[in-house]
């Protein structure tokens, strides 16, 4: 009853915030912190839930992102209406990549995935059709509005938001339902699941195709947004990492932990670049660098654990002092 | 013919080797094990008591040999498969789920029994043979005391409804006190009909509640005999008993 209340005023506060604050530069951060709360909450499903710890999830971001460019490019197609064939490719890739590397354990599937993700970007840089080196540009300007091309921030603002509740509405589904429940008995211990009949390999496939195939929907949104892509914006490696870092500050395997995660760190990013200008470009590493450092060392679970686990003791301890004091 | 068929053994292995990249773990080990009995797998740390184990289960694969079980070949088969076929594993060391409760624990043993109703009987009668674990059905299993978590362990097992239990070093960690109890439920549960092969270090307790047994070592067989016979041999008081 009572959380149902907190995530009521949580949503209102969201869906108000671009009219409370309505100046561009914090409209554009309020969709930009959507956005990569999709792609974390995506990345959430396989790294989080089932534990397998992806750095390659650019190559899924770049597959919706090169499908929406591509496909604007050679047919004329409004690029999100290319968002079901960067899925459909994505899900291939991922089980492509999956029924090898899903068996590999540990730190082996990480290295695998981001050997794969630079394979994928050194293949793209060389494709003529996807732009090569250059890269590949959307409607300059919008022929109708389904281009979804928009000068304000507003209206991405709101349909990332749409998404953003579809990838939550799904990931909510999938933890309370059987493959949930197995994924998180792989986490635990993927020994004594598979010695139980669990059928590991399949179930953790399941979540990376499904992973995958939410993250390219973030990526075409991105290349929507941007009306452009290339090799090291669609497929490069800090793409990944960020990913990656989002879900694990903010709390990966939460429903809620990767979206703290991108609202902390999207801001920080953007504040970085504006005060440091181009010169800021190389530091954003070093940034990410320290909050993997931190995180690792202070708050493996991350902060949205960290507070749950702080509300909890809180609520246990009054409940214990109501006791005392009623005896 | 029927005859026949119940003489038969429910399991047996003829030749299991299983090798880890280069190394040996298994070399050769045969063992027969038969229905209703309890069945002891003895050897020294190393000697190949859980690789054997995890290789009937199905969680690694046998470099060569056989696995036969109720009169099939399951040598290559998937650990899912096996254990839809009746053979449960209650791995060395528990390997629980440490962050979640007794009973999701329990349920995830049921992860091959497809009625929802046989699962909930199965949950009763486990229930009904670990009282305790009933107590603590909403406790996270990382909580629990070595006991109550070989109990777990064992449950768990049991939530397969299998034919044969195989049990890797029940007694690892554990007080005398809570070991005894242990096999005491263990006897329980054979003359309810449950078929056992048991691998331990404690030979002792082992030999006196099994019918036979087998001794590895380096991944052979290096004896094997009726357990009474075993416990009064000479060089096994000398090796394993320490008389």
């Amino acid at each position: 009853m009572k959380r149902s209340v907190w995530l009521l005023l949580i949503l209102a506060l969201v869906v108000a915030y671009p009219l409370l604050f309505a100046t561009p530069f914090l409209q554009r951060l309020g969709a930009l912190v959507l956005l990569y709360a999709i792609a974390a909450s995506a990345w959430n499903i396989v790294g989080g839930y089932a534990g397998q710890v992806s750095v390659g999830h650019v190559v899924f971001f770049g597959c919706g992102a090169y499908a929406s460019m591509a496909f604007y490019t050679h047919f004329g197609w409004p690029p999100i209406a290319a968002v079901p064939v960067g899925m459909m490719a994505s899900i291939g890739i991922a089980a492509l990549i999956g029924v090898p590397t899903l068996r590999l354990s540990g730190h082996y599937f990480s290295m695998a995935t981001i050997a794969v993700a630079e394979l994928a970007r050194l293949i793209v840089t060389n494709i003529e059709a996807l732009g090569a080196a250059v890269g590949l540009s959307g409607p300059v300007m919008p022929r109708t509005v389904f281009d979804l091309s928009f000068t304000s921030a507003l209206p991405y603002y709101y349909l990332f938001l749409a998404v953003l509740l579809v990838v939550l509405g799904l990931t909510y589904w999938m933890e309370n339902s059987r493959i949930g429940f197995y994924l998180r008995a792989i986490k635990d211990n993927e020994r004594a699941a598979r010695s139980l009949g669990v059928q590991a390999g399949r179930y953790k496939l399941y979540a990376y195709m499904i992973s995958a195939g939410l993250t390219s929907v973030a990526g075409a949104l991105y290349a929507t947004m941007y009306g452009f892509i290339d090799p090291d914006s669609g497929l490069g490696i800090l793409t990944s990492v960020k990913i990656l870092i989002m879900a694990a500050l903010g709390g990966a395997g939460l429903l809620f932990g990767p979206l703290v995660g991108a609202a902390i760190l999207v801001p920080l990013e953007e504040i970085s670049n504006n005060v440091l200008g181009g010169k800021g470009a190389g530091l954003t590493f070093v940034v990410y660098g320290a909050i993997i450092m931190i995180i690792a060392r202070f708050y493996p679970s991350g902060l949205l654990r960290l507070v749950l686990d702080r509300l909890a003791a809180a609520n246990s301890a009054s409940s214990d002092k109501k006791v005392r004091d009623a005896a | 013919m029927s005859n026949l068929e119940t003489s038969q053994p429910l399991l047996s292995i003829s030749h299991l080797e299983v090798k880890y990249g280069d190394l040996i773990g298994v070399a050769d080990v045969s063992l027969e094990v038969g229905r209703g009995q309890i069945i002891a797998l003895l050897g020294s740390n190393g000697a190949g008591k859980t690789t054997t184990l995890n290789a009937i289960a199905g969680l690694i694969p046998a470099s060569s040999g056989q696995v036969e079980f109720a009169g099939h070949d399951i040598t290559h088969q998937p650990a899912y498969a096996i254990v839809s076929q009746g053979l449960a594993l209650s791995p060395e060391g528990w390997r629980l789920f440490v962050q979640q409760s007794v009973e999701n624990n329990l349920m995830l043993g049921a992860t091959t029994v497809a009625d929802a109703a046989k699962k909930s009987d199965l949950l009763d009668k486990v229930y009904g043979i670990f009282p305790k674990l009933a107590e603590r059905r909403t406790q996270q299993a990382g909580t629990m005391s070595g006991g109550e978590r070989q109990m777990l362990a064992v449950g768990r097992a049991l939530m397969s409804d299998p034919q044969l239990l195989l049990l890797d070093e029940p007694s690892l960690g554990l007080a005398p006190a809570i070991v005894e109890s242990m096999y005491d439920t263990l006897i329980g549960l054979n003359k309810a009909g449950l078929t056992i092969l048991l691998a331990e270090q404690s030979v002792e307790l082992a030999l006196e509640i099994s019918n036979y047994a087998y001794v590895l070592q380096v991944g052979r067989n290096a004896m094997s005999g009726p357990s009474a016979a075993l416990a009064k041999d000479p060089n096994v008081q000398k090796v394993y008993l320490g008389h």
